[in-house]
């Protein structure tokens, strides 16, 4: 049976893929709807958060791997001055919200150590083989993307093996979290990071001037090509500027809403947990599942589950956006197989372990990290894009195009 | 064009991941309260303002 997907023909010759946008709306209808008569209207709130993320990260095509690979391999940084810039935009935007609380909020800091160094560094190696980080493993895989679907569920699968070694990593040299906000106040914090990041910028723009002899700003275009901006908006693909503004207010957004940044790997311990638990493992008797929140966490239900619950809208937000985009799918035509499935495999365990040992992926240890003024996050980001120049030395052996 | 997909394996996915997530959430002590179990200690907010990582960990200063 060849069930076709079929995709709609509009006069101008917009296609839209009316299965999978159905398929993704009943989809967003029938959770949110389980969200919102089980548990409460902020849950509720940070779905569609999820939601409208997912649909930014895909229309956006913000991958942050692909973005370092360029720099390192093409010199062409402009996605990775379209991460500066975003990272720039939220501390602009969450240190002042976060400075001026009066202990509602919680920030994205963590400690500064060996689990710190090691496990960030393993995630950056990983980015480069599974082919995505936390965020853009996720919304790929809601695009329908079969290799990564293979990395999620070993990223999961490494994120289980971390937590139970965390505690023992968290033994070995380190130091307590240091926040830029409480060492410098707002203006500081916000001041130095701002330096950090524009020094960032000139190096990138050396580097592409350099090689290529010019440089092509991407990152600031602010116009959707030759469709109009209605149809730009719903079908992509967005400018660099629209989806650093989305992903910079929804972080924001989860913030307010949920009183503690965006994040997406804490997830992934938890479902990996859980379906140890459904096996019959007592997980208790690992340290890290019985800290407060890992507990809380296990004990109840996905669906009040922060870190799950935006997951689960990214997923869908991102079919979403693959099924306007008319290209669900798409990226697994060819079945992965040989070398680039145990890339995938590996990768998949490096991103996972690496996560938790780091304190979280390229979104909750390094953006939102950024945005919290946290030190951890720059050593994450130094940490990771030296794993991520490993990762992609090793790419050919493994049939990868760089 | 050979399709990208089969409708089928799209709704099997899709019918799996809810049907997991609606077995965990039967299993929970949220669905417990919410059908009248008072006795159950529910999460809804899912916070450790001690912790000193968004994954919960404690402080390196206190694991001496």
């Amino acid at each position: 049976m060849q069930q076709a997907s079929s995709s709609s023909t509009a006069s101008d010759g917009w296609r839209v893929d009316r299965f999978v946008v159905g398929a993704a709306l009943v989809g967003l209808l029938m959770l949110g709807g389980l969200i919102w008569l089980e548990t409460a209207p902020f849950l509720l709130a940070l779905f569609a958060i999820g939601a409208l993320l997912g649909v930014a990260l895909y229309h956006g095509a913000f991958g942050f791997t692909a973005g370092w690979r360029n720099l390192v391999v093409k010199h062409r940084g402009g996605g990775m001055r379209a991460q500066l810039l975003l990272f720039g935009l939220t501390a602009v935007l969450m240190v002042p919200i976060l400075g001026s609380d009066q202990g509602e909020l919680i920030g994205a800091v963590a400690p500064v150590g060996t689990s710190l160094v090691v496990g960030s560094f393993m995630f950056g190696l990983g980015m480069q083989l599974g082919g995505g980080c936390g965020s853009g493993t996720l919304f790929t895989v809601g695009a329908g993307n079969l290799r990564m679907a293979v990395t999620l569920l070993f990223f999961i699968i490494g994120a289980v093996l971390g937590s139970l070694h965390l505690p023992w990593w968290l033994d070995l040299p380190g130091f307590d979290p240091v926040s830029l906000i409480d060492g410098f106040g707002i203006a500081g914090a916000v001041g130095i990071q701002l330096v950090a990041l524009a020094g960032l910028w000139v190096w990138i723009d050396r580097r592409e001037r350099r090689t290529h002899g010019s440089i092509e700003r991407s990152e600031l275009l602010v116009t959707g090509g030759e469709h109009g901006v209605l149809r730009t908006l719903i079908s992509g693909r967005w400018p660099f500027a629209w989806a650093i503004l989305a992903l910079a207010l929804g972080n924001v957004m989860t913030l307010v809403v949920g009183g503690s940044p965006w994040g997406i790997t804490f997830a992934f311990n938890l479902w990996g947990a859980k379906a140890l638990q459904a096996l019959g493992v007592d997980m208790s008797q690992f340290e890290f599942w019985t800290w407060d929140y890992p507990a809380m966490a296990l004990k109840d239900s996905v669906l009040v589950n922060i870190t799950s619950v935006m997951n689960f809208g990214l997923l869908l937000g991102a079919m979403l956006a693959a099924g306007l985009a008319n290209r669900f799918n798409e990226a697994s035509r060819k079945r992965p197989e040989g070398r680039p499935f145990l890339a995938a495999v590996i990768g998949g365990l490096l991103l996972g372990y690496g996560a938790r040992l780091g304190f979280g992926c390229n979104i909750g240890a390094l953006f939102s990290g950024i945005g919290s003024a946290s030190l951890h996050a720059w050593i994450w980001f130094v940490s990771a894009f030296l794993g991520s120049l490993i990762g992609i030395r090793l790419r050919p052996w493994f049939r990868l195009p760089n | 064009m050979q399709a990208a997909y089969k409708r089928y394996r799209v709704i099997l996915v899709l019918a799996a991941i809810l049907g997991l997530v609606l077995v965990d959430h039967l299993n929970s002590p949220t669905f417990a309260f919410n059908m009248g179990n008072g006795n159950v200690e529910t999460t809804l907010n899912q916070r450790d303002s001690t912790a000193c990582a968004p994954c919960g960990a404690p402080c390196p200063s206190s694991r001496d």
